[in-house]
């Protein structure tokens, strides 16, 4: 085992266009007009809205009502110290508002420059983004803040007519986390012997299968398989299985024309390697049975930089590819059912 | 009691040692749960006629994480599975629920969860409502703090009461051996610190785990092949509430956890021990009043959720506590709870008793 311990950084970043639907569609134009709505629904005014009555799942209807721009907070929180995915860069508030004209809380921000100015019963009042910048989205109030005037808000309660159709049905939102793994034992060691040209598995003293790149464990007899079950195996096998990968140009994928991946059954192995590419033939050659074997990287070039938990398995940067030894092939029934 | 053939009960548990930050994978978590559990019941795999496991996608980053982890199980042959992207103690629900089927006499529950590799203040952003909340980037610890500020603002209690639910929990902690954070502080102390979401500071918030525990169940006479003292589940129940706090009528009382209580008949005797799942220290208070508790029920003798606290896992754990209780430790009548969701949103209330 390592003396340190590798860590692997990465981010799980993806963006999504979701639909509104009609409700929130209706909220969404409205709020990007400067315009903050609620819903009459089972006697109450919901603020922001929802398409069904959190209490009885009815349809929540169309009976629109102006709410705000003020309100009253109900109970707060302080951040002192926000993240990347917090809207303020600076020391804020969240709280329970309850807006002029509604009768449930929004959580929003509250911009109240220090802790010691938030209170239980204070009057605050929203502050939209200039109105070009305003997507109808409910960060278009960069914050609620102390409101300079107390007196309710001018025409909080009233209806509000919703136009024949919303300017607004979509929204951008957007995933952006990251993590930070560390090499598992059996990781580690599977890139320590790639970075050498060697591929190991460990073999189960129970059932005596050999599975390629090491898992701690038997995964059919279910029972832990520590260092000294660990064993060389070939770099040459048979092609078991293999798929070929038409790539659509999602974001990331370098791939432009068809390739190939393929499982291949080391000779004296009970499992596959998985994903790998067969060099030097077209891709509508490969076939069930052809014998191949490693392509290692010269040993300055390797790298298994990529190698972390979640890609076990895999040769990274240190296996170019296989490729044919030129013995004559296997009958394909042998590797039929094999999924592993 | 002579149990019938659709009497269930817990036959076995097994944790693993609670980490800040292990270098295992999930898989190898579940591994080490699981091969516990099996060998303090002894009995052989194959003898599960269902497994079920709880844990989460975005606390690992990777889709369809769950699969990897079912190599702890050995699936040759092929085995009876099934998962849930909730803590395990919903997935010994289901377990519950398909040994009622009658054809089986043993399912396995397991909840497992490396949470070391996220960043709790962020990662839960994207677990709130997606079009009011997690633009704002509104961060479990900022919800619960709106929970914890409620309940001050109520008079229902202080912060003083909230130091002093840490303060049990810790010191309770120090004799289980599964725990991660235990020892003797002051209130005092406590309150001394900074807040990190006022009113909540450091000892408020769970602590970060790595863990995994698993739960072997038995439906009727089988139970006593496996265990001297089954914990004979007597009730089960789950309740959910509005995703958005905001349009509950009171977040400072939980009212699916009363329902789920009502529903497990919890109130048909007295209970003698509580586990109860409360990631925020002061969530104790709301859930003990809503369970209906008074002074005669020992809380937390584990030292709860505050003790260690992988999510997926410390609401199975509460379950195995309250079940060791019975087991192992002599009591009659035991409950457990389990929460999920922000602002104690979803709650599970388990009911055991044993053999009198």
């Amino acid at each position: 085992m390592a003396d340190t311990v590798q860590e692997f950084v990465f981010n799980l970043t993806f963006p999504f266009t979701r639909t509104l639907g009609s409700t929130l569609s209706t909220f969404s134009s409205a709020l990007a007009q400067g315009q903050i709505i609620g819903v009459r629904t089972g006697g109450r005014v919901i603020a922001p809205p929802l398409e069904y009555d959190p209490d009885t799942s009815a349809d929540s209807g169309t009976d629109w009502v102006r709410v705000g721009p003020k309100g009253t907070v109900s109970t707060w929180t302080w951040v002192p110290e926000p993240t990347n995915l917090h809207p303020l860069d600076h020391a804020f508030g969240f709280a329970f508002i309850t807006l002029d004209g509604a009768d449930t809380p929004m959580i929003h921000l509250v911009d109240a420059g220090s802790e010691s100015a938030m209170s239980a019963g204070m009057r605050v009042e929203a502050k939209f983004k200039a109105p070009g910048d305003c997507v109808g989205r409910i960060d278009d109030i960069i914050a609620f803040v102390p409101a300079a005037d107390p007196s309710l808000s001018e025409g909080a309660g009233e209806p509000f007519e919703a136009p024949e159709e919303n300017d607004i049905t979509e929204m951008d939102s957007y995933c952006d986390l990251t993590y930070v793994d560390n090499a598992s034992p059996t990781t580690t060691m599977w890139a320590k012997a790639l970075m050498e040209g060697r591929l190991i598995g460990q073999k189960c003293p129970q059932c005596e299968r050999t599975i390629v790149g090491p898992r701690g464990m038997c995964s059919v007899c279910a029972i832990e398989l520590d260092e000294s079950h660990v064993i060389d195996v070939a770099d040459r096998g048979v092609v078991s299985n293999f798929t070929i990968v038409t790539p659509v140009q999602y974001h990331g994928q370098t791939e432009t024309e068809p390739f190939v991946r393929c499982s291949i059954m080391l000779d004296g192995a009970n499992a596959v390697i998985a994903q790998q590419e067969i060099l030097d033939i077209p891709a509508s050659e490969v076939h069930v049975g052809m014998h191949v074997e490693c392509v290692w990287a010269p040993v300055g070039e390797r790298s298994v930089e990529d190698i972390d938990n979640r890609s076990r398995g895999s040769g990274g940067d240190a296996i170019i590819g296989w490729r044919l030894t030129g013995e004559p092939d296997e009958p394909a029934e042998l590797y039929l059912d094999r999924m592993m | 009691m002579a149990p019938t053939e659709n009497d269930i009960a817990i036959v076995g548990f097994a944790q693993t040692a609670p980490d800040r930050r292990t270098q295992l994978t999930e898989a190898d978590l579940v591994l080490h749960a699981t091969r516990a559990v099996i060998a303090d019941v002894g009995i052989d795999k194959s003898e599960i006629g269902f497994t079920v496991s709880g844990s989460c996608d975005y606390l690992s980053g990777q889709a369809f994480s769950f699969v990897q982890n079912t190599d702890a199980y050995g699936m040759v042959p092929a085995i009876n599975e099934s998962h849930v992207e909730m803590d395990g103690a919903w997935a010994l629900y289901e377990a519950f629920v398909r040994l009622l089927q009658g054809d089986i006499d043993v399912a396995m529950a397991v909840g497992v969860g490396k949470n070391s590799n996220s960043d709790p203040s962020t990662l839960f952003t994207i677990e709130f409502d997606p079009y009011y909340l997690t633009p704002l980037g509104t961060d479990t610890w900022s919800l619960a703090a709106l929970q914890a500020r409620a309940l001050l603002e109520s008079g229902k209690a202080t912060e003083r009461d909230f130091a002093e639910v840490v303060v049990r929990n810790r010191a309770n902690a120090k004799s289980n051996p599964y725990a991660q954070v235990s020892g003797d502080f002051s209130i005092d102390e406590l309150l001394a610190a900074d807040y990190v979401r006022n009113p909540l500071r450091l000892h408020d918030l769970p602590p970060t785990t790595d863990q995994a525990a698993a739960i072997i169940l038995a439906r009727g006479k089988r139970a006593y092949d496996l265990c001297d003292r089954p914990a004979w589940i007597t009730g089960i129940d789950h309740r959910i509430e509005a995703h958005l706090p905001t349009v509950r009528k009171d977040i400072t009382t939980s009212v699916s956890t009363r329902l789920a209580a009502e529903g497990a008949g919890a109130g048909k005797g007295p209970i003698e021990v509580a586990e109860v799942h409360a990631p925020f220290g002061f969530q104790e208070l709301i859930v003990a009043e809503s369970l209906g508790l008074d002074a005669s029920t020992e809380i937390n003798p584990s030292g709860g959720a505050l003790a260690s606290h992988a999510v997926m896992v410390a609401g199975i754990i509460r379950i195995g506590e309250a079940a060791n209780q019975i087991t192992k430790n002599g009591k009659n009548r035991t409950l457990a709870h389990a929460t999920s969701g922000p602002c104690l949103q979803q709650n599970l209330v388990c009911v055991m008793e044993g053999d009198q």
